[in-house]
């Protein structure tokens, strides 16, 4: 009866001849890791030095202005300036400055990166059936799995932050790109063919504006799920209000873990917010 | 479909009779993830299970949520307890919310590290000597370049205690009272295995990092890091990062209740004590021969006689010897 409990076939995977590889690859492409890094420092602080150059109201301001040109709701825009002082009034603003320059700097990267991707997937069912596999990885691998190896690579700090965001947050401005585009309806995508569009015309011209609610709905999932990163960010050496939620859960410190956390749940909803109106204009304007 | 789904109910049930079941009490360890407690636990596990009786499972989870585990009677033992990275361990062992039964050991090193090809080379690697007079804490502002921060290329970084552990607070202390700040800035490593990732793959590029870590550890055993010297320890100014470390105590407690339900298991643990260097040739025996964590414990057991003989009774020792051997 043993077969029906215990596997009667056993594999030993030699995990330790991975672990050497990806030693030999960090010792063979130092040079290059160091470029990638490189880059990605100069990216990370050009946008760090902008958010803290700007003075804290003018931040608070444009939230308001934003919010009421896109809502008209008065009451709701000062209640969200308000909320985001608050976490200057506790003393977290620095801390949140330096979590908005590392999510920032994945998102605009994610999009950079993503959307380019999901358009090519729209396009080709072949490069669809290989990337959905890939997507799904990307989203459930355990992340400590693939950031230790990162780690070895890339050292510690903001950097591999950004990257493990990237690779987490990427997914959905894929997903949604791809499926907007082939949402379209085709008699549309006809009618432009018909009048001679090419391929790109009809792309740039007609799909992307039709599918554009879509793909801005996958940046405001991508920019949450960068959000929902923070903390996981900061066990990477990644400053900023993810650290100050570890400090806290590390030392069982309930109220200040609560603290940090919600400021943590105000920028993301003030995100939220600001990028979901984005999406509203282009549905009055659709067909 | 209904004879069909029966008939499925039905095997699931012969097949449920067969499955094997336990009903012996089973002792739940904390495993809060690092390899020394896991030792420790295999050791005192193997002991428990040929001499009591008891079996012995492994409970799986982050230092604070283990230890809260404890205080809630969920986890039995914990063998491995930080006492300086727990902020509330003084006054939990003062209200007795577990119980404290011995000191597992407590002649352990911590403190700033640096990899010794820093100083002295490493001929067989090409590396030459990059900071040959660097012996103390308060040499590294002369060295600052050598350990550049890349995302702060102005100054050197320091990688500082894992967030939330009393280290990290009274490194902080340190890095202001040695003045570091001036060339150095005091990076947070956010976490255990951050930190070591950190540490191993400067080490594998042969690259300049000055951090802080502790022993016993496989990563102090698997690489040569040299402990930077510090002013003597001092009792009343240590808190305020002045002096060396003093070794941390490491002690052993079980849960509320358990010396009156498994007095002769109490007994035994009180009796329990080692030390760093033993713990440590312990784990660098798994590092060399891939061995688990009970085939360590045995091979601990076995090799270190006179030690374990002074944990048990003459009659319960000549029990375990024979069973093991």
């Amino acid at each position: 009866m043993n077969w029906i409990y215990e596997f009667p076939f056993q594999l030993t995977i030699d995990t330790s001849a991975i672990d050497q590889g990806v030693r030999s690859f960090a010792l063979t492409f130092d040079s290059v890791l160091r470029v990638i890094r490189q880059g990605l420092t100069t990216i990370l602080l050009a946008i760090s030095d902008l958010l803290t150059f700007i003075p804290w109201w003018v931040l608070v301001l444009l939230v308001i202005v934003l919010y009421f040109k896109q809502s008209k709701r008065l009451w709701m825009s000062i209640i969200y300036g308000v909320l985001l002082s608050m976490i200057g009034m506790i003393g977290l603003w620095p801390l949140m400055i330096s979590t908005l320059s590392i999510v920032i700097t994945a998102v605009i990267l994610s999009v950079a990166i993503g959307f380019p991707l999901g358009l090519l997937l729209s396009l080709s069912e072949r490069a669809n059936m290989i990337m959905r596999p890939v997507l799904d990885t990307m989203q459930t691998m355990p992340v400590f799995v693939y950031l230790i190896p990162a780690l070895l690579l890339f050292g510690l700090g903001r950097v591999p932050a950004v990257m493990a965001t990237i690779i987490y947050a990427i997914v959905p401005i894929i997903r949604l790109t791809n499926l907007g585009i082939r949402q379209v309806n085709p008699e549309i995508v006809e009618a432009s063919r018909s009048f001679g569009a090419t391929t790109l015309q009809t792309l740039i011209k007609v799909q992307i504006p039709q599918a554009f609610t879509t793909i801005m709905a996958g940046l405001n999932q991508t920019l949450m799920m960068a959000m929902a990163m923070v903390v996981t960010a900061s066990m990477i050496g990644a400053p900023g209000l993810g650290a100050e939620v570890l400090i806290a859960v590390n030392r069982i410190e309930v109220g200040r873990g609560l603290v940090s956390g919600s400021a943590i749940v105000i920028v993301a909803i003030i995100l939220d917010r600001l990028s979901q109106g984005w999406v509203k204009p282009s549905e009055e304007e659709g067909i | 479909m209904k004879k069909l789904f029966l008939l499925l109910t039905l095997s699931i049930l012969v097949l449920a009779g067969c499955a094997p079941s336990s009903s012996t009490t089973k002792l739940t360890f904390a495993n809060a993830g690092w390899d020394s407690i896991a030792f420790h636990n295999a050791t005192m596990g193997t002991i428990i299970e040929t001499l009591y009786g008891y079996e012995w499972e492994e409970v799986m989870g982050s230092t604070p949520i283990t230890y809260e585990a404890l205080m809630s009677g969920e986890i039995d033992i914990y063998s491995e307890i930080w006492t300086d990275n727990l902020a509330s361990y003084e006054n939990d062992v003062a209200t007795g919310r577990f119980e404290l039964l011995g000191m597992n050991f407590n002649d352990n090193n911590q403190g700033l590290y640096v990899p010794r090809y820093v100083i002295e080379g490493d001929p067989e690697r090409g590396i030459e000597p990059m900071a040959p007079n660097l012996r103390y804490v308060s040499d590294l502002p002369q060295y600052w370049e050598l350990f550049r921060d890349e995302e702060d290329p102005s100054k050197g970084r320091l990688y500082g205690g894992i967030p939330g552990w009393a280290v990290d607070e009274i490194l902080r202390n340190k890095f202001d009272h040695l003045n570091l700040g001036e060339t150095f800035n005091y990076f947070s490593p956010g976490s255990d295995p951050a930190l070591s990732a950190a540490l191993a793959g400067a080490y594998q590029r042969g690259e300049a990092i000055v951090g802080y870590y502790w022993e016993p550890t496989w990563l102090m055993g698997l690489y040569d890091f040299v402990l930077l010297e510090d002013e003597p320890f001092n009792e009343t100014l240590f808190a305020d990062g002045v002096g060396e470390f003093k070794s941390s105590d490491v002690t052993i407690g079980v849960r509320r209740g358990f010396t009156s339900e498994f007095p002769e298991v109490a007994e035994f643990l009180s009796q329990y004590t080692t030390s760093s260097s033993l713990t440590s040739s312990a784990l660098s025996y798994i590092e060399e021969t891939g061995a688990s964590y009970k085939d360590a414990a045995k091979w601990f057991i076995l090799n270190h006689q006179d030690l374990v003989a002074t944990w048990l009774s003459a009659e319960e020792f000549n029990t375990l010897i024979a069973a093991l051997q």
